[in-house]
């Protein structure tokens, strides 16, 4: 009787000694593969395109890339600036090499396959890493260059939604320590983590430009 | 073990199918560990209660995760909502006439009855500014002071000289030299513009060859009050509707098409005539 009573304790979220063996999973393989995959290529595209972008620049200097709608909504002049190739090549290179890992890891898991556990703090490292690289490029175009090029903005939210759900899914399958409590709970509002997340990056974006956002209204 | 879960799952829901559903996902260890535990009849049923609660608090826990993201969303939503409202009520369209031309707005040509007014807000460092820039210098020669000719600040954020050079001819206007550093600067612009580095020493060069008081020049490109000047006009912009540059008004009027020399000669023909 004890045992089932600690097990429904476990199954009701109140976490006890051994819950790991009877936490309900609340991220299938199904729905991270699919964002992992979604995810992964929408990155990888984005990343293609400002590659080429950045190619058709290069090639012609008054090239207008197919981004540059208005001087708020801009992909030409962030191009050119000292931010778009921190590490001394092209940004997008990084995430063109790298998205497509994050896609195949999605494949990967909707095949249901047994990735190690090293893989997956593989992917978690390079997650963090991208989220961080992305808060950076997020702050120089706000404030240091201000302007927005919109298909780095699509890399902004793929990277915040991979990164959330990525370690989200490893605390989930205990492959990162913390706390049960903290992991159950983060767990059932999963989805509302990137959300908020990404409706600070929106708000921050509305109040920068907002004598631009003002004159569209 | 996700793999082996998913086998599970799936051969529960074969083998058994009333009564014996399982927590979607919950790992079969689980589940053979309390049947282990509690052989018989009795412990069936206390696993099915178990599957039936874990499947509840399944249930509750995604309509939980979804309720608490659709209502972050509601409140942002409604939040925008408030805002466009606000400011659709707060919107400034009187005065309108005023803060086209302010008595300080620099005029480069007058004309005697006053007929005709052409406001052209620009920005020193666009592109389309400096692509307009041939056309509007071939009218105002052509027309002369049969139109008034004024020209306001509106820089840009995302160019990086477009503050420093707005000074620099606010600088030069304190000094009588507004329009000679207006053709200047657009005469220069590939050379100083979308360059990262502050061009002030580029501007100090060009107000040394008008022979300004280069003192007095340095002392305005840096003091508030032409600071202030730039975004009074950059403000006026804003309340009328601007949103790119250059942006032309024709008395009053905002002129929407490309502003080609001859789209210009047409309007300002056509409010001569009227």
């Amino acid at each position: 009787m004890n045992r089932l009573q600690a097990n429904s304790a476990d199954l009701a979220g109140e976490t006890g000694p051994d819950a790991d063996t009877a936490e309900p999973r609340v991220l299938g393989e199904r729905l991270t593969g699919w964002i992992l995959v979604v995810g992964g290529l929408v990155g990888a595209l984005a990343a293609f395109v400002l590659t080429v972008e950045k190619i058709a620049l290069l090639k012609n200097p008054a090239y207008v890339p197919s981004c540059s709608i208005n001087p708020i909504l801009s992909c030409g002049s962030i191009m050119s600036t000292g931010q778009a190739e921190v590490f001394g090549f092209p940004n997008p290179l990084i995430g063109l090499a790298t998205f497509p890992v994050v896609a195949v890891t999605g494949v990967a898991v909707l095949a249901r396959l047994q990735l190690p556990r090293w893989w997956w703090l593989g992917l978690q490292a390079g997650a963090l890493f991208g989220v961080a690289f992305v808060h950076w490029l997020f702050f120089q175009s706000l404030y240091r260059i201000g302007a927005l090029c919109p298909y780095c903005m699509v890399v902004w939210v793929v990277m915040i939604v991979l990164f959330s759900y990525t370690t989200l899914y490893n605390l989930q399958e205990g492959r990162l320590p913390a706390p049960r409590r903290i992991t159950g709970a983060a767990l059932r509002v999963h989805s509302t983590i990137p959300t908020l997340w990404l409706l600070t990056f929106a708000a921050l974006i509305g109040v920068q430009f907002w004598s631009y956002w003002r004159t569209l209204i | 073990m996700p793999a082996n879960n998913a086998k599970a799952r799936k051969r529960t829901a074969k083998g058994k199918p009333a009564g014996a559903a399982r927590p979607a996902g919950s790992p079969a260890s689980g589940d053979t560990r309390t049947a282990q535990a509690r052989p018989g009849a009795r412990a069936a049923a206390g696993n099915a209660g178990a599957g039936k609660a874990a499947r509840q608090i399944r249930r509750t826990g995604m309509s939980t995760n979804l309720k608490v993201t659709l209502g972050v969303l509601a409140v942002a939503m409604a939040v925008v909502v408030g805002i466009v409202v606000v400011n659709q009520n707060s919107a400034p369209t009187t005065a309108a006439a005023e803060a086209l031309v302010r008595p300080d707005s620099h005029r480069l040509s007058t004309a005697a009855d006053g007929k005709t007014t052409v406001v052209e807000f620009l920005d020193f460092e666009c592109e389309s500014c400096l692509a307009a820039y041939p056309g509007v210098e071939k009218l105002r020669a052509e027309y002369g002071d049969r139109i008034t000719y004024v020209v306001r600040y509106f820089p840009i954020a995302s160019h990086p000289n477009a503050f420093n050079a707005a000074h620099a001819a606010e600088a030069a206007a304190r000094q009588g030299k507004f329009e000679q550093m207006y053709k200047k600067l657009f005469d220069t612009q590939n050379t100083w513009g979308h360059n990262q580095q502050p061009q002030g020493a580029v501007f100090e060069g060009y107000a040394q060859e008008m022979g300004l008081d280069m003192a007095k020049f340095k002392a305005d490109v840096a003091s508030a009050e032409v600071a202030a000047r730039v975004k009074a006009d950059a403000a006026d912009g804003e309340n009328l509707g601007v949103r790119g540059t250059p942006t032309f008004f024709i008395n009053g009027k905002q002129y929407t098409d490309q502003p080609t020399y001859a789209g210009l000669k047409a309007a300002i023909d056509a409010s001569l005539a009227s």
